[in-house]
């Protein structure tokens, strides 16, 4: 580490700042990788959660399956599959950001998130990443599901997109989701909200049902939506298509999310400080 | 006996509202199955599977399925949950009679939520319901629900026995929304899923209901097979709270299971 004094040139400054940005924003990354891995552990060890993430999916798939077979567009069940795995996708990322903050509080964690020498995002954006990366189950389990039983071989059109594709909707949804979480949290019902919000997002994100076959109104709805450009991405990849600029949007709606979902936090810690609520909020 | 069954259901329902609230009555139990008729009804016009009225009928029905599932469920698993089922099991009335009586309040609020659901559904997607169908279908739609709240007590006695019971509760959810016929029709399923739907809540209620949407008039035989699913449930609910309840005394095991 270099050291600045008098009689340091502006060359060697302007090096060491941006060598303290390097390491601030490795350390930034770091919490963020430790803390999700820590979730999907302590996710790993609930019987309800692994059990919920297995079983309803697969049921899940396994309608897709039928309802595209008994339909006119049999030859689409591998769209089927994905479609059904990116569901269960959003299902992860909405109850998981849903009951991010309320399920800290319950355990008695919250406070020492809060505390911690670290901007609260660092902390629960690991939170909402864990439930879209559990999440990522629900999609394997599909494919697995449609190929063992169905038939359904995954022959994507582009695997190392798809890798990227799913990947990239991972993150999308997990910055989308600590939005959610620093939304509902302000929320004394929300949730009403997250049990309301599942098969809206379902639709109008065009995992199964083609968004041009929804009503006009609801495609500027489906425009900002992270959801939509993820799950268009991953098809993409499966079906064949540009999937760079699905998966861009994705990631730029994403980020943006994550800065809003920062500034409500910063507004929602300020808030429960002032007022000795933290544990009440 | 008729005090305890309704006057102990009522109190029951009403100390719900302890935890729940308004606002989410109404996104989880009027909101969300209305997304739910919509997005299997937009599902269905997509692949060709059926029309919307099979649809938006089938979908109304099995919404009542989240409010007496699980409020059949809750009927046993939260009275554990609040350290109150001790106190229940004490009581020297019949303990069946209690719970079978807490059903009714869930299937009520099934019923209702069955009619706006389908109300909702027919005024959004333009389906019209013959003036002469809407006694039946109050008919049906209360078989259906009480049928329901039975199966959702059988699932909350078996969480007298295993701690996971909103586990069980959750798969069975979701089961029917593939078993029942409600949105794929039962003839495109496999014999076997096709017995089991036949074995599940709403899946005969679904069916007279569209007869009688469809003009057929009235449809016994599928009302009496509903009524005959929630009979055979309510009989087993009761059998398994007597056989759990004695063995948690057996036990010492209450509320530690």
């Amino acid at each position: 580490m270099s050291a600045i004094g008098p009689g340091t040139t502006p060359a060697t400054t302007t090096g060491v700042r941006a060598e303290r940005a390097i390491a601030a924003g490795a350390s930034a990354a770091r919490v963020v990788i430790v803390g999700a891995l820590l979730h999907v552990k302590q996710l790993s060890r609930s019987p309800f959660e692994i059990a919920t993430a297995f079983i309803v999916p697969l049921v899940q798939a396994t309608l897709a399956v039928y309802l595209f077979r008994a339909g006119t567009e049999p030859h689409l069940l591998l769209e089927a599959a994905v479609g059904a795995g990116l569901m269960g996708v959003w299902s992860s990322v909405l109850f998981g950001s849903g009951g991010a903050i309320q399920n800290q509080r319950w355990q008695g964690t919250l406070e020492m998130l809060m505390i911690a020498p670290r901007p609260a995002v660092l902390t629960l954006l690991p939170v909402t990443l864990a439930n879209a990366v559990t999440g990522t189950y629900a999609m394997l389990g599909t494919l697995a599901w449609g190929w063992a039983l169905y038939g359904i071989t995954p022959d994507f059109r582009d695997p190392l997109g798809f890798v990227a594709a799913a990947a990239g909707c991972v993150a999308g949804l997990g910055m989308f989701g600590l939005l959610l979480a620093a939304t509902f949290v302000l929320l004394r019902n929300a949730n009403a909200l997250t049990n309301t919000l599942e098969y809206p997002i379902w639709l109008v994100s065009g995992m199964l049902v083609p968004i041009s076959a929804l009503p006009g109104w609801t495609g500027p709805i489906a425009a900002v939506l992270p959801t939509t450009w993820g799950a268009r991405a991953v098809r993409e990849a499966a079906a064949g298509g540009p999937i760079w600029p699905s998966l861009a949007a994705c990631l730029a709606i994403g980020a943006a999310c994550l800065a809003l979902g920062t500034l409500a936090l910063v507004h929602v810690e300020r808030r429960a400080r002032v007022t000795a609520t933290l544990a009440l909020a | 006996m008729s005090r305890l069954i309704g006057l102990g259901g009522v109190i029951a329902y009403r100390a719900l509202f302890n935890w729940t609230s308004p606002a989410m009555f109404t996104g989880t139990l009027l909101a969300s199955p209305l997304f739910q008729l919509l997005f299997f009804a937009y599902l269905g016009r997509q692949l060709g599977v059926a029309d919307d009225t099979f649809y938006i009928v089938g979908n109304a029905v099995l919404s009542a399925s989240v409010a007496c599932v699980f409020g059949g469920t809750m009927a046993v698993a939260n009275e554990r949950r609040f350290g109150t089922l001790g106190h229940v099991l004490l009581s020297p009335r019949s303990r069946t009679a209690i719970f079978l009586g807490r059903v009714l309040p869930y299937a009520l609020n099934g019923l209702l939520v069955a009619a706006f659901t389908l109300s909702a559904g027919a005024l959004l997607l333009g389906l019209r319901i013959p003036p002469g169908a809407v006694p039946g279908l109050l008919v049906v739609l209360a078989a259906g629900s009480l049928s329901c709240g039975f199966f959702g007590l059988t699932l909350g006695a078996i969480g007298l026995r295993f701690r996971d019971v909103w586990l069980v509760s959750n798969v069975a959810t979701s089961l029917m929304l593939l078993l029942t016929g409600v949105n794929i029709p039962l003839n495109r399923l496999p014999a076997w899923m096709g017995a089991l739907g036949d074995l599940l809540p709403i899946t005969h209620a679904a069916r007279a209901a569209r007869a009688l949407v469809s003009g057929q008039g009235a449809v016994p035989a599928d009302l009496g097979a509903e009524a005959v699913v929630g009979l055979g449930y309510a009989v087993t609910a009761g059998v398994l709270l007597k056989v759990f309840e004695a063995e948690s005394r057996r036990r010492a095991s209450l509320d530690t299971l």
